[in-house]
């Protein structure tokens, strides 16, 4: 797969055309600056030239490129030729990927020896510099990720506008948002040097949240057009738990901070249940036959690993068990009033869960789940954002009360007057009666589908290849 | 032990409301070219994706060489050439690099893959395309393409959803031809298409399906063949001289009748469809001295047999066609319903 679409990729005009247009703008400049080359500021003015057309070039251009790759195969009808080779859907997506990142890695490779030149006009942060390049080079990666897998999706919004707009916006943000909350507000380059622990912490962070949002974003296109028979739920689940168990460890052991933690863990737990709550393809047989091979072990494993959304939302809510789990230690731990951050946390889970109601109540079917609940998702949180407004310029907090059952309101909300426990009852019953209507579908749906598949496996008569 | 290549048995697939399969039952014998004819939307390409393992069928059963589609898709994806009816060839990729991308996705390795690219390059007679961009091939090229692609793996079955859509005459005979020929190396062919004509010369059967149902298991011929309600069949006859011979003759005749005299001829309706009989005709006409040039039974052409199947149902809307029923197996399974979707 990565063979093909290097091939293609190499040949395409929008990377010849990044790829030149770079080197002939770094080209010049250099040569400006040799020119200019007693000006003190020449070595950082000429660092940050650098780093922003290899940033426009890796973190919009190249990521952008990501946006057609699987909605063509799936246009053009090639999928279902792939898909019949051996290729498992998993490779063909994180081939495109790769060839991609492929590519980025290459216009990274062709601007070091601008760097090796820029370091002889002086007063370079080597180290924070080389550090600074890696970061660019791995946010690109999970940019790309993030638009190779949405590119499966069929919603040309989801898949063009959105992360058009957002993902510049959401990967600048987070690393603010973890630069300033450890390293408490110095400059990039010198940040990324590495010579405090808030600098290692914050970039080791940072790194394993672009890798886990990445892999979590390939997997939504692989399950977008993997055929039913292929079982990507269960390992991707598995994934989401260890990861899940390790924050909650990391967070129970080391945050000091409780302000913190629902963001941790709205960070993890965001991507697993928008992918568990939105699988569409039914259980088959296949499937069903490698969990029931282990007897009780398999069938009580299956009601949190079977493919479909069924499972996922058990699949969910021991997830929201593990992740309650901190809460006790730091709240027990540091004696802090945590109301807020629990308000917090219960709207997040809230807002993940309402938007798994709405597509299931209207029995949304196909890829649409999974671009449909993003955008519920967003749309009802914007929703929020307005009504709080509207709120303030009323000078009349109460409205939101109106609006309570959408859970992102009660986020609002802790930015009016009103009393925290009042927001934490409301909250708590939003959420509880959430969950609960997704049970109660989800188990109908479950039992349904294995009595069915034992119904198959029971009339399947043997099979053999016949040669004719 | 399956002696069908395609096995399908009471097969369902509704989209929502739309019954676009509805309990399809049919056998293709191996090596045998089955044309599968329908309107557009009458559940060709659902069917014909289901037994390519692409989707998922409601309800019921289908089998290639034996192996359950559903339960086995991997081995049966083996086992088949799949031919989708429209797809898109890829930007910045040459003929030959496009061949060797499947060869590689199919587990090909090394000098294996290169024969068996060249093998099916030279068969589909893309050698001296071999260094062009795919996307810049015309559309009979195009398929032959994706014929090599399908061949690739050398399967027992290929399955060809509209293969002639949109191809010139020429592009069409070159794709006819490539078929007789797999049809002869006897691979089994499940084959769809608008062009009847075409289908009825290569295929050894036709299925015609309407509304998700079959309507007709049979071959060609059978359709072709005209005979009125009651039993009675139709003769061109031509003759060398005086056509006012004909009729004179026929008034003399037991059991034959002119229904339309014509300037070289006429059209004769003999009461019976035993061919004997035509037989015994022929030599009394011979007998008689009518000087006869042509004597051949009137066929009807597929797209008028399949018109008048249609429109038959039309009509008739109080008695549905049923499937005729599937030739029982050793160890049938019964049907089986899928698992329902969200």
């Amino acid at each position: 797969m990565l063979v093909k679409e290097l091939r293609q990729g190499l040949r395409a005009r929008s990377f010849i055309g990044v790829f030149l247009a770079l080197q002939i703008i770094l080209g010049v400049i250099l040569l400006s600056a040799s020119a200019a080359a007693t000006s003190d500021q020449a070595g950082s003015t000429i660092s940050n030239i650098i780093f922003t057309f290899f940033s426009i070039a890796v973190l919009v251009v190249q990521p952008m490129r990501g946006i057609t790759t699987l909605s063509s195969e799936i246009k053009d009808n090639t999928i279902d030729m792939m898909v019949m080779t051996r290729l498992s859907a998993w490779r063909i997506v994180t081939g495109k990927w790769s060839a991609i990142v492929s590519q980025s890695a290459l216009i990274l490779i062709t601007i070091v020896p601008y760097l090796i030149l820029r370091y002889f006009f002086g007063g370079m942060n080597l180290l924070g510099e080389i550090v600074m390049l890696a970061l660019i080079f791995i946010t690109s990666s999970a940019l790309t990720a993030i638009t190779v897998g949405l590119s499966a999706s069929g919603s040309v919004f989801l898949r063009s506008i959105v992360p058009m707009f957002s993902l510049p916006v959401g990967s600048y943000i987070l690393l603010m948002f973890l630069m300033f909350g450890f390293g408490r507000g110095s400059s990039l380059a010198d940040f990324c040097a590495l010579d405090s622990d808030a600098s290692r912490i914050t970039i080791s962070i940072y790194i394993a949240s672009c890798l886990y949002i990445g892999f979590f974003f390939l997997a939504a296109g692989t399950s977008l057009i993997a055929p039913y028979a292929e079982n990507h739920s269960t390992l991707r689940r598995l994934i989401a738990l260890g990861v899940t168990c390790i924050t909650v460890v990391l967070c129970s052991i080391y945050v000091t901070d409780p302000d913190f933690l629902p963001y941790f863990l709205a960070l993890v737990l965001a991507p697993a249940f928008a992918l568990s709550l939105t699988e569409f393809g039914p259980l088959v047989p296949p499937t069903y036959r490698k969990f029931s091979r282990f007897g009780m072990i398999g069938k009580i494993g299956g009601l949190f690993l079977f493919p479909g959304w069924p499972s996922g939302v058990f699949f969910c809510s021991l997830l929201t068990l593990v992740a309650a789990i901190p809460y006790y230690f730091v709240t027990s731990s540091y004696g802090y009033s945590t109301d807020e951050n629990i308000i917090i946390a219960l709207g997040c889970l809230g807002t993940l869960l309402f938007p798994a109601l709405i597509i299931n109540l209207f029995k949304m079917k196909g890829p649409a789940r999974v671009s449909n609940y993003i955008l519920l998702g967003a749309a009802s949180c914007i929703l929020a954002l307005v009504l709080l407004g509207v709120a303030e310029s009323m000078s009349n907090p109460g409205f939101l009360w109106l609006f309570v059952w959408l859970p992102p309101v009660a986020l609002a909300m802790l930015e009016t007057r009103i009393d925290d426990q009042e927001i934490f009852a409301a909250i708590l019953i939003v959420d509880v009666v959430l969950f609960a209507a997704l049970q109660v579908m989800a188990l109908r749906n479950f039992l349904a589908s294995i009595r069915e598949n034992q119904q198959s496996l029971s009339s399947e008569a043997p099979v053999e290849p016949t040669n004719p | 032990m399956s002696e069908a290549a395609i096995t399908v048995h009471n097969l369902y697939r509704f989209f929502g409301p739309l019954q676009a399969v509805n309990g399809i039952s049919f056998e293709i014998p191996h090596g045998s070219v089955c044309g599968f004819v329908g309107a557009n939307g009458a559940g060709k390409t659902t069917t014909m994706r289901i037994l390519a393992s692409l989707d998922y069928p409601t309800m019921g059963h289908a089998e290639i060489c034996g192996i359950n589609v559903i339960h086995h898709p991997a081995e049966v994806r083996r086992l088949i050439g799949w031919m989708p009816d429209h797809f898109g060839n890829y930007d910045n990729m040459t003929v030959l690099e496009y061949l060797d991308f499947y060869a590689r996705a199919l587990g090909y390795k090394g000098a294996e893959r290169r024969q068996r690219i060249d093998e099916v390059m030279d068969f589909t007679d893309l050698v001296p395309l071999a260094d062009r961009f795919s996307n810049k091939l015309s559309k009979g090229m195009t398929q032959r393409l994706c014929l090599g692609r399908s061949l690739l793996h050398d399967p027992q079955v290929l399955i060809m959803d509209e293969p002639a859509a949109g191809l010139d005459p020429k592009a069409r005979v070159e794709l006819k031809h490539l078929i007789r020929v797999l049809a002869k190396e006897g691979k089994t062919i499940f084959i769809s298409s608008h062009i009847l004509s075409e289908l009825g010369e290569m295929c050894d059967s036709l299925l015609f399906v309407n509304n998700g149902r079959i309507v007709h298991h049979g071959d060609s011929e059978s359709l072709k063949r005209t005979s009125d309600s009651l039993g009675g069949v139709l003769y061109d006859v031509q003759l060398d001289g005086d056509p006012q011979a004909l009729s004179d003759w026929a008034i003399l005749q037991p059991n034959i009748e002119l229904l339309e005299s014509r300037k070289t001829g006429g059209r004769i309706r003999i009461d019976t469809e035993d061919p004997a009989r035509a037989a015994d005709v022929l030599s009394r006409m011979v007998r008689d001295n009518l000087r006869v040039i042509d004597f051949h039974r009137e066929q009807r052409n597929l797209e008028d047999a399949f018109i008048d199947m249609l429109t038959n149902i039309e009509n008739d809307q109080n008695q549905p066609v049923r499937p005729p029923p599937p030739v029982p197996t050793q160890s049938e399974p019964p049907p089986q319903k899928a698992p329902n979707e969200p």
